[in-house]
């Protein structure tokens, strides 16, 4: 898992995606999320997965990285699609869906430091739900660190346990091993550091806005046009019609344009 | 396979809402229950354990689309309610990293917290009954069986909401549609933009397609196939489940040998760990 | 040198703590035990505890926080119990422990350092005022929205500052404060830490095994051996004069001391110690013009 990369990436890089309102882009998420929902063609569904790459162009995200993210959860698609899919285009279509979803969700996490992410799930959940949330990702950046390390010391003094998968396993054991043991006693300094600081169950965050009106406008405009291009398909066109492939046209367009203006 | 690796819009809408329904309601009482003990103290066990079930759940062992959950071992370190609240928290990171569909949170939370629940109850259980002499027996024992219970629930969700969810769009998805004509040389886009609804499926597809096709499947036949999917899951599961248990075997004997404080109540006493700095301390 | 050479320091109306032979077993039998001399630190002054590791400088600062309570002796801050009375003491004491990664709770620089005045009840205008100023005390207000764990180490050290001296407290608790900084933001940290002792009357206590420095970061000493006995204290001078005791609790003593010492073995002509390079230029010079 690449958080530190997708940290990097939300809270140093510019580019009109990061100085946008993060509230535009949860709402903007959530109408991607209802385009998914709703459609059900699989050349619409690839028109979107274009179009999200073309907005992560435009945001100056990393685009490989928003890839890699997107494909993990393909693959697991991909089994539940070979599971139980009735044909090929059910089974395109399903992980579609998970892709796009997938990118959708990368790129709003890709642009926004965590906190602004959280901030509203903390607003509707009690108190310790939201400062858990808060400090399960900072706990998370300190585990997977001490874990490398662990991994890598285990490695070291297994030698060349990593040809044997039965060795290897035992030094992943033994690593997740230490690494838990680890854990629990970052909670126990976690829980001192609170109390001399006077924590008292409540983790605030300064709310953070927008300093680019027309990139929130655009964000949401663009959503908008997804979902409601999966709505009218959905009601008027019920089977893959013969025109299903000018969907992805204007998608293409525009990841070529935002390409032409990244480089340019 | 502890959680839904569905992608968001292939479960039906209202099983997936009840889930998310159910998950903050239940998340809730949970929050309620969980701070009437020193929330300063459960907060950063919670996010810790929370962080180290994401550690394990970040490496998938590809073949068997299968990772490790750690779900079992949370459970034991932080009993029923916390257990909750981990789930949650676990699965709106995991979402927001891409790795789980957005819709399907609420039920993957069920599926997790159930899992954390069982897995606790069926450990303390079962050293009640054989003693804690035989933590690692019964950390195995209480995996498998806690993994064997909520794959065959995860079955029945795809049971319930799987078959419906696609049956509708049978003819949508029909290779021999595929097809590139010039929208030109037609009407584009005329036919069948006021006749909308999916339930007419068939009758549309006659005047959509410009070609009759042959394709006269019914809708129960198109729909996912459960019994293909329960075959898949219990063929890769049992080597996941496996894996799983003799790694929670492992962990939970390892820490009932050096921090037995942790697993036999009593965590939220100081652990035997030196201060920072003091760890060469002699006596 | 004797242990009472310099003496066990009287009691001073301005003493801020107070911790006399205290001990602490852990849950594996191994025990810190912290007797000899009591531990005194005073409000302006700079305390510092210097010790090898596992002599137990951090045992004896989490008994001052009242993170952990002594089976025997006392421990007092500003007259009270900290391990029961911390809520009544809290609010006068700022805190850097050494992991600082661990200790940056909140997700930004600022929310970070807003965090104590937040959570006494400041209203959120005067927090994120105070946060501010904070930063600014230290140079970093550009931090403000920053992640904390993308920082570098010194960057997450001066952070950690600046959250302990957000509430202007009149006890400053460091343990290894220089870890990790670069020689630059060291020289600034020792000058601000000097600037809080001398103008605003904080007690300072810091721990370190930071020899060279001692005497530009340390008003008073107090040396721990293995185990944890309070060997030795006076000022820095008074403690780097004589090698041997110093050796005997497992510290090597400052190259200057060192360099000194060995000279006086050669030549009982050598001056006395000087700890600064500037003075000890000096000092040589004059007793090599005088040779």
């Amino acid at each position: 898992m690449d958080v530190g990369a997708i940290d990097r990436s939300a809270t140093l890089g510019t580019g009109p995606l990061r100085s946008a309102d993060p509230r535009s882009k949860l709402v903007a998420l959530a109408l991607v999320l209802g385009a998914v929902l709703v459609s059900w063609n699989a050349l619409v569904l690839a028109s979107f997965t274009i179009a999200l790459l073309a907005a992560s162009v435009w945001g100056r995200l990393p685009v490989g990285l928003a890839i890699r993210l997107a494909a993990y959860p393909a693959v697991f698609a991909l089994v539940f699609a070979f599971a139980s899919a009735p044909d090929a285009m059910t089974a395109s279509v399903i992980v579609l869906k998970a892709t796009t979803a997938a990118l959708g969700a990368v790129t709003v996490v890709l642009s926004t430091p965590y906190p602004q992410v959280f901030a509203p799930l903390q607003r509707i959940t009690p108190g310790i739900v939201g400062d858990a949330m808060l400090m399960t990702y900072r706990s998370l950046f300190i585990l997977l660190e001490k874990f490398s390390n662990l991994l890598r010391a285990a490695r070291l003094r297994a030698g060349l346990a990593g040809k044997n998968p039965v060795r290897s396993a035992r030094v992943v054991f033994s690593a997740l091993g230490g690494l838990m043991l680890y854990a629990v006693d970052l909670a126990q300094r976690d829980y001192d550091i609170m109390r001399v600081r006077g924590y008292e169950g409540r983790l605030r965050t300064t709310p953070a806005g927008s300093t680019n009106r027309l990139a929130d406008v655009t964000i949401l405009v663009g959503s908008l046009v997804m979902l409601a291009t999966s709505v009218v398909w959905r009601s008027a066109a019920t089977t893959l019609n013969p025109y299903s492939w000018l969907a992805p046209l204007p998608a293409l367009a525009a990841l070529g344009l935002t390409f032409a203006l990244r480089r340019g | 396979m502890s959680h839904l690796h569905i992608p968001d819009g292939v479960l039906p809408v209202w099983l997936w809402v009840a889930g998310w329904v159910a998950t903050l309601a239940a998340v809730t009482v949970a929050g309620r229950v969980a701070e009437r003990v020193d929330v300063r103290r459960r907060v950063p066990l919670l996010a810790v354990v929370s962080a180290l079930m994401l550690v394990a759940m970040s490496s998938e062992i590809v073949p068997i689309a299968y990772h490790i959950n750690l779900t079992v071992v949370g459970g034991v370190l932080l009993g029923p309610a916390l257990s909750i609240i981990a789930s949650f928290i676990v699965e709106v990171v995991l979402a927001l990293l891409g790795h789980g569909g957005i819709t399907v949170l609420g039920l993957n939370t069920l599926i997790i917290a159930g899992e954390m629940v069982l897995g606790w109850a069926l450990f303390r259980g079962l050293v009640n009954l054989a003693g804690r002499s035989r933590v690692r027996l019964i950390a195995f024992v209480a995996t498998v069986v806690t993994l064997a219970v909520t794959t065959t629930a995860l079955v029945g969700i795809v049971a319930i909401g799987g078959s419906g969810a696609t049956a509708r769009e049978s003819g949508a998805l029909d290779p021999a549609t595929l097809r590139f004509d010039n929208p030109f040389s037609r009407g584009v886009f005329s036919l069948g933009l006021f006749s909308g609804g999916e339930d007419h499926g068939h009758a549309e597809r006659e005047q959509h397609t410009v070609e009759a096709v042959e394709d006269e499947q019914g809708p129960d036949e198109t729909g996912l196939s459960v019994g293909r999917f329960a075959a898949v899951i219990y063929t890769l599961g049992p080597i996941g489940w496996a894996i799983e248990a003799l790694l929670t075997a492992w962990l939970l004997g390892y820490v009932a040998q050096v921090r037995p404080g942790l697993i036999w109540g009593g965590h939220w006493q100081r652990s035997g760990g030196r201060m920072p700095g003091d760890e060469g301390t002699v006596n | 040198m004797d242990t009472d050479t310099v003496g066990a320091r009287a009691t001073s109306p301005d003493d801020v703590v107070r911790v006399s032979c205290i001990r602490h077993s852990y849950e594996d039998g191994t025990s810190v035990h912290l007797c000899g001399l009591d531990f005194v630190a005073r409000r302006g002054e700079r305390t510092v505890l210097l010790g090898p590791n596992g002599s137990g400088k951090t045992t004896m600062l989490y008994h001052v926080l009242g993170l952990l309570r002594s089976r025997e002796g006392s421990v007092r801050v500003f007259g009270k119990d900290p391990a029961t009375e911390w809520a009544s003491i809290r609010g006068r004491v700022g805190v850097v422990l050494q992991n600082v990664d661990e200790q940056l709770l909140a997700p930004t620089v600022l929310d970070d350092v807003a965090f104590t005045p937040r959570q006494y009840g400041l209203g959120e205008p005067e927090a994120l005022a105070r946060a501010h100023a904070a930063l600014e005390l230290l140079g970093i207000d550009d931090l403000a929205p920053r992640v904390p764990h993308n920082l570098s180490g010194g960057e997450k050290r001066k952070v950690a500052l600046a959250g302990a001296l957000v509430m202007e407290p009149d006890l400053l608790v460091l343990d290894e404060p220089f870890e990790g900084l670069d020689p630059r933001s060291r020289v600034e940290l020792v000058s601000l830490i000097r600037t809080q002792a001398r103008e605003k009357g904080v007690c300072v206590i810091m721990s370190t095994h930071d020899i060279d420095s001692v005497h530009e970061l340390a008003d008073y000493c107090y040396v721990l051996k293995p185990g944890g006995e309070i060997a030795l204290e006076g000022t820095p001078e008074q403690i780097f004069a004589h090698a041997d005791d110093i050796a005997r609790s497992n510290i090597r003593p400052p190259i200057l001391a060192e360099l000194f010492n060995r000279l006086r073995e050669i030549d009982p002509s050598t001056p006395q110690a000087q700890l600064d390079v500037e003075k000890a230029a000096a000092a040589l010079a004059a007793w090599g013009r005088g040779r």
